[in-house]
């Protein structure tokens, strides 16, 4: 293994996972892995009704099954635990700015008087196995009082409409709007004007691992323990001590390997606070293991947004003003209301020189299963509404999708760009791109329009089609992520920090950030994060900030250690002032004074290692009084990090049945520094894969009547390797001054631009706009049929 | 996911396992357990007792003769997917075979389960309709009867079998000379559900001219479905505009519940593409003169 002296630097390099040896041999420790013959099984009474008073709860012939510890209601268990909170509110400046508000949904952990949607948690049998448990809650006889109920957002926000929270009055669950210049005037003046209504289907994470949560008492430590499938400990330890009145130092909270997230783990639920009160008040361990038909009803799901869309463009395609306003369907409560609002509006704004624009949206309650930010959270709507609405007007133009997009895109010369708005965290936008045409023709060169002679000669039987669609991207929201660095007494190091990975590799990526900053072997040191007990606050990886705000946590942390160090070594070599160089303290230049009085622990010439230096720090050595080189920060970016990217798809179309199939595709992306290339170039290609699953194949669907009709992986259909093309990746990299470690955030830069360059490169093979994902088989052969002469030309 | 209680043999041989279905009215047989046990696990199935039939290596055999083939109910699908003698011998089941879900399923899915099973959206139930194969059922009481695939399935999930009968063996005519085969089938992903499936049978004599179609349709009703009428083209010569007629007439009078227009397209055009498929092989392997 080559150290970083030969090529300058762990960071930038594409470093084999250090995690993939544990999950390729089976070694992986999840939720499920965890317990004993001792452990108590919950299982979850989950409300079969989508609106409906609750008449009667009654567990007592469950209470006497074999096997059956314990039966409880919601109304047992209301006194133990409040209300979920949201989890974040915009800073007053962007509120104030977009006259954001929104309603407390207050949803109880488990339903007491009512249920609001299929999949509700509302009361929960304990027995020695899960067999046991589950035969146990069919017997919990619930009476349910139907009411009627919402799924359709934009109806939900009508006067007559039946109302979801009947405490709120009404079905807003949150506001937001901002103009920028004087939309009215410059729509006069326009060659164009397109106004379109686009939708994108309600779909989600589904990730690899359910959710899971194991809870036990530590009797000696007078806390209990809570393992949780989660992106963010620090945040459900922080609501379950909020929510019980629990004393934070009463908690640990860790996530164990956890097996994807994408956001709908980087959620606080019902049931990671249940588990740990009944482990607490029996005093035994409690396990919750989701199931996948469990899943698909009660965890977190995302997108499902209108948007009606105006967009004014002179006779060269330039973009005069652009509004749109958008309905965020948010299902029966969202703790990340917020976000989704202010992400959607926000990311409107596109990577384009627009300066009229118009935006206003509406989240709305329905009766459907709760709504958390997956991956993308708002951008991937917002890009579809803006990018179909160019393509829309280019077409109109007589213009290719490429002109349209050329004429409007930033350049260097337009970077860095202000726009007179505050980004969610009170701080002005400021975009610090390099160059967005320049991106959006590297992604043309990785895959330029050309190609499509040949694949049409290889699919003869397709009719095949060319999109393209371009993002832009607020990455590593604040406001802070907490880093840790210790030396410990080997000479090794510990590193920690309060993201917590879901696959994302954090123990190698942290591990090269670290291994930077100390000058060392990455094999020198341990990464823990995802655990209260590590570092005792944290925020969580969400909004692609791990990179960014853990990166530069570590990065600070262990500078500031090396600072310390550097002391304390120079004390050894009996200098003014040491240095670090590849790893070893000497004594600065111009700073020594050789012969003196240097400490014995020191090396040969006048040099100190770390290991020495850990000696010396030991209870037997020259330091043993000093302080431990234990050093904790909070990282705080000014705001956020932007980035932008551009993505092209071919798509091959079966006129005769609709079936569409993406065979090539290409990302270009101005990403910062990247820590490790290899796994960046992971997270573009995942990304993509949920992307191209959100635009042709996913879909949470749901009756009139607000039944879930997506109830398996039979019916929620995720791409697969099969449905996948070769993903061409283009790394620009673009270092930004936003952070310390010029990094940007890559986690939702895959999935944002998919929706829209599929749907152009579907809309590009049979002619017809395609204006709602998913973009269905029967949709699609409905608009070949219609069009038949179209989708063979250009 | 768990299954509701029931209670568990094992049958170590075919005797046996027709006296523990004489002897329990509600049980189920278990073969490769890849629709069964997922009913189950969900609750929707709640056998009493579960007779396991996976051990018995002599319903895991293949016999055949100068005509037909014999294959045993627990021949696993990867089997008749990829086995050089019955790829050779039932090259349509073999095609059939590739598109049930994925290898893992394959590995341990039955002939005899799909078969049991009756699910108007599987392969094999279609392929065997399509070839005319015979199924053997055998019950404690009541000795064997060979019932033909066509009347073998009732309707949704309902197959012919009394619930003391076990499904051991079924004959299968083999692939003649001058015989073609084509199998489409039409899903959002490999391994789905059909929207919509066609296999077909075209044979062709020296002079090029048809002899013989026959063609059916998975997903297009309750039970997979015999579409080709007796004479469709015989006597002329095949092109592709007139399998797209007879396609068009053989799939007219299906009676689809959801989105019947695009439905019927789909039945349409995966049994027009299965014809003209089933035409060019019998084309490229000619009668022998």
């Amino acid at each position: 293994m080559t150290t970083s002296a030969d090529t300058g630097g762990w960071v930038g390099r594409s470093a084999p996972r250090r995690e993939d040896a544990r999950f390729l041999a089976g070694r992986g420790r999840f939720v499920a892995d965890l317990g004993d013959a001792a452990t108590l099984h919950a299982v979850f009474v989950r409300s079969t009704q989508p609106a409906a008073r609750l008449l009667g709860v009654d567990v007592s012939l469950a209470r006497r099954q074999p096997g059956v510890v314990g039966a409880y209601t919601g109304a047992d268990l209301a006194e133990d635990a409040g209300p979920l909170p949201t989890l974040h509110e915009p800073h007053p400046g962007f509120a104030a700015a977009t006259q954001f508000r929104m309603a407390d949904p207050a949803l109880p952990c488990l339903a007491v008087d009512e249920v609001l949607y299929v999949g509700q948690p509302l009361a929960v049998v304990l027995a020695h196995s899960r067999h046991l448990a589950e035969d146990a809650a069919e017997l919990v006889d619930v009476r349910y009082a139907d009411r009627a109920a919402v799924t359709d957002a934009t109806e939900a926000l009508r006067d007559d409409s039946p109302v979801v929270h009947e405490r709120l009055g009404d079905n807003e669950a949150g506001r937001i709007g901002f103009t920028l210049g004087d939309v009215d005037t410059a729509r006069a003046g326009a060659h164009l004007e397109v106004t379109e209504t686009y939708r994108m289907g309600r779909h989600g994470a589904v990730p690899l691992e359910c959710r899971g949560v194991f809870a036990t008492v530590d009797h000696r430590r007078e806390r209990v323990e809570v393992w949780t499938s989660t992106q963010i400990p620090h945040l459900v330890r922080d609501t379950m001590c909020r929510v019980t009145g629990w004393a934070t130092e009463s908690v640990r909270v860790a996530a164990p390997d956890v097996g994807g997230g994408f956001g709908t783990k980087a959620n606080v639920y019902p049931e990671e606070i249940i588990i740990p009160v009944l482990a607490r008040r029996l005093a035994r361990p409690v396990s919750w293991v989701e199931d996948r038909a469990e899943h698909f009803l009660a965890a977190a799901q995302g997108r499902d947004q209108v948007h009606h869309t105006r967009l004014a463009v002179d006779a060269t395609g330039r973009i005069l003003s652009w509004e749109d306003d958008f309905v965020v369907d948010i299902g029966a409560a969202s703790l990340w209301t917020a976000g989704i609002l202010a992400n959607t509006a926000v990311h409107l704004l596109g990577p384009y020189r627009m300066r009229c624009v118009r935006v206003h949206g509406r989240a709305a309650f329905s009766n459907k299963t709760v709504v958390a930010q997956y991956r993308g959270a708002g951008r991937p709507e917002a890009c579809f509404a803006l990018e179909r609405s160019l393509d829309h007007a280019a077409r109109e133009l007589g213009i290719s999708q490429e002109q349209i997009r050329r004429r409007n895109l930033l350049t260097a010369a337009d970077l860095p760009h202000r726009v007179d708005l505050p980004y969610r965290d009170g701080v002005p936008i400021e975009l610090d791109g390099g160059d967005y045409l320049a991106c959006f023709e590297a992604c043309l060169d990785a895959l330029p329009r050309a190609e499509l002679t040949r694949l049409r000669a290889e699919h003869p039987e397709l009719a095949v089609g060319y999109g393209v669609a371009n993002y832009l991207e607020a990455t590593g929201r604040g406001p802070y992520e907490t880093g840790r660095a210790r030396l410990g007494a080997d000479g090794r190091f510990a590193v920690a920090a309060g993201s917590a990975s879901a696959g994302q590799g954090h123990q190698t990526t942290l591990a090269q950030v670290a291994a930077d900053a100390l000058g060392v072997d990455p094999a020198a040191i341990a990464v823990v994060n995802g655990d209260t007990d590590a570092v005792a606050d944290g925020i969580g990886t969400f909004a692609s900030r791990s990179a960014v705000l853990a990166g530069n946590a570590v990065d600070q942390a262990c500078r500031e250690l090396v600072s310390r160090a550097r002391q304390l070594a120079a004390q050894l070599l009996g200098a003014p002032e040491a240095r670090l160089r590849d790893g070893v303290f000497e004594a600065a230049p111009g700073t020594s004074a050789p012969g003196d009085s240097a400490d014995s622990t020191a090396g040969a010439a006048g040099t100190l290692s770390w290991a020495e230096l850990a000696a010396a720090l030991g209870p037997r050595g020259t330091l043993a009084d000093a302080p431990p080189l234990d050093v904790t920060v909070r990282y705080r970016p000014l705001t956020v990090t932007w980035t932008m990217g551009s993505h092209a798809a071919v798509v091959g179309v079966d006129r005769e049945t609709g079936l569409c199939r993406v065979l090539l595709y290409a990302v270009a992306h101005e990403g910062g520094t990247e820590i490790n290339p290899m796994i960046v170039h992971g997270q573009i290609v995942g990304g993509v894969a949920q992307g191209i699953g959100g635009a042709l194949l996913e879909e949470f669907r749901y009756s009139a009547d607000g039944q879930p009709l997506s109830g398996s992986l039979a019916d929620y259909l995720l791409p697969e390797t099969t449905d996948l093309p070769p993903v061409r990746v283009v790394a620009r990299h673009t270092p930004t001054g936003a952070n310390p470690l010029g990094v940007r955030g890559a986690g939702e830069s895959g999935t944002i631009a998919v929706y829209a360059a599929v749907a152009a490169a579907v809309q590009d093979a049979v002619g017809a706009h395609v204006t709602a994902t998913p973009i269905t088989p029967a949709q699609v052969w409905r608009a070949a049929s219609r069009e038949p002469a179209l989708g063979r030309a250009g | 996911m768990k299954p509701a209680p029931f209670e568990y043999l094992r049958a170590d041989s075919v005797p046996a396992a027709l006296a523990a279905l004489a002897e329990h009215e509600d049980a189920k047989v278990l073969a490769g357990g890849q629709s069964l046990l997922t009913l189950m696990n969900l609750r929707l199935a709640r056998p009493s007792v579960l007779v396991d039939i996976g051990g018995l290596a002599e319903l895991d055999r293949v016999f055949s003769d100068a005509d037909d083939v014999l294959i045993g109910a627990l021949v696993r699908h990867r089997r008749v997917e990829t086995d050089p003698e019955l790829r050779a011998l039932v090259p349509l089941a073999a095609a059939a075979a590739g598109h049930i879900g994925h290898v893992g399923i394959r590995n341990r899915g039955t002939l005899g389960g799909t078969l049991a099973h009756a699910d108007p959206a599987a392969e094999l139930p279609l392929v065997m309709v399509t070839l005319g194969a015979t199924c053997y059922l055998e019950s404690l009481h009541g000795g064997v009867r060979a019932v033909p695939a066509e009347q073998f399935f009732v309707s949704y999930y309902t197959s012919a079998l009394r619930p003391d009968e076990l499904l051991t063996w079924v004959r299968v005519p083999r692939v003649r000379a001058g015989q073609g085969w084509g199998f489409v089938e039409l899903a959002r992903r490999h391994g789905d559900f059909a929207m919509a499936g066609a296999a077909a049978l075209v044979e062709l004599d020296s002079l090029g001219e048809v002899r013989a179609v026959r063609a059916g349709l998975m997903s297009a009703g309750e039970t997979p479905l015999l579409v080709s009428g007796p004479d469709g083209l015989v006597g002329e010569t095949a092109s592709a505009r007139r399998w797209g007629e007879l396609a068009t007439e053989w799939t007219a009078e299906l009676e689809f519940s959801e989105d019947p227009e695009y439905a019927r397209a789909l039945a349409r055009v995966a049994l027009r593409r299965a014809l003209t498929e089933a035409e060019a092989r019998a084309e490229s392997t000619p009668e022998a003169a």
